[in-house]
């Protein structure tokens, strides 16, 4: 079951969040257990399904990254497993650059807090320059439906879940 | 999920940790990564160019216990092979020497692209040495 054709809703990367707010409202009243409740069973387990695929679609539809493996993994991209031949070496070189660096702080005494402080404002500020690039590729890809600019979300993607990590391991160092 | 006494030995007291002059011609560099759990891993082999026997092995890897685990025994399994041995290097053999589960099998499969990417550095090296020489 494809999630925007359940919701009724144009297959975009950019998607309008309130509308699929709206939709999300609607399909959850028009399959409310309530309303099935005096139905027969063969409807009634219809309309669980139904309200299983709503909640997972929307998990999926309405977060932006989630969304775009969403659609790559339909257009037949690989994101599960990947090797690392899918990883341009300039990234792995950065990320690995930035783990000695959070290493080292983290190994420092206090006066590295500061420094550590600092590497945080840096990764989340690589994280929303990602999702802004992800922004700006959805938009290209919902014109296009060029298969290459899927191909540098994907990029994008991997890139992200490298920052991603090195977000949450330098805010355990901080809490 | 429960680690393995071979895991957590290599985990808690990896071999071979730390890292070699990358422009040393006798160097060979494997940079590898899985995006999906963010892991990181450097591989390093030092080669004799006479015997063309591996001396020497580093690595440093960021990641889960079972890709440290992973690297640290590839670093092991290198030391006195030759480079077209170590090519032949399996991640099966990593599995099973670690035993590993299933979830963490990539783990291995990452240490053995470390491998062959450190061992292919190597030889382009010397191939581009060769040929500077040839001129």
């Amino acid at each position: 079951m494809d999630y925007f054709s359940f919701f009724g809703l144009e297959r975009k990367l950019t998607l309008d969040a309130s509308q699929l707010q709206k939709r999300f409202y609607e399909l959850s009243r028009e399959y409310h257990p309530d309303r099935f409740a005096r139905k027969p069973e063969e409807e009634r387990l219809k309309a669980e399904e139904a309200s299983a695929i709503l909640n997972d679609g929307y998990r999926v539809l309405r977060d932006p990254v989630q969304r775009a493996e969403y659609v790559l993994k339909q257009e037949g991209f690989d994101v599960g497993e990947q090797r690392s031949k899918d990883v341009p070496p300039e990234l792995l070189e950065e990320v690995f650059e930035l783990n000695m660096a959070l290493e080292e702080l983290r190994h420092g005494d206090e006066d590295a807090r500061a420094s550590l402080a600092e590497a945080h404002q840096k990764f989340i500020n690589m994280r929303a320059a990602a999702d802004e690039e992800l922004t700006g590729l959805g938009q290209r890809y919902d014109q296009s439906q060029d298969r290459a600019v899927l191909q540098q979300i994907r990029g994008v993607l991997n890139r992200r879940r490298y920052i991603r990590n090195l977000v949450t391991e330098v805010e355990k160092e901080l809490a | 999920m429960a680690y393995s006494d071979k895991v957590l030995d290599h985990y808690n007291n990896p071999r071979n940790v730390g890292s070699m002059d990358k422009n040393d011609p006798n160097v060979g560099t494997g940079m590898v990564g899985a995006p999906e759990c963010g892991d990181v891993m450097k591989l390093q082999v030092k080669v004799n160019p006479t015997t063309g026997i591996i001396e020497d092995a580093k690595f440093k890897t960021f990641g889960c216990g079972s890709a440290i685990a992973s690297s640290s025994l590839a670093t092991e399994m290198l030391k006195g092979k030759t480079v077209d041995e170590a090519l032949a290097i399996k991640n099966t053999e990593i599995v099973n020497e670690l035993a590993l589960p299933p979830v963490k099998i990539h783990c291995s499969v990452l240490a053995e692209d470390a491998i062959k990417a450190a061992i292919t550095n190597y030889k382009d090296k010397t191939a581009k040495e060769q040929a500077a020489v040839a001129q």
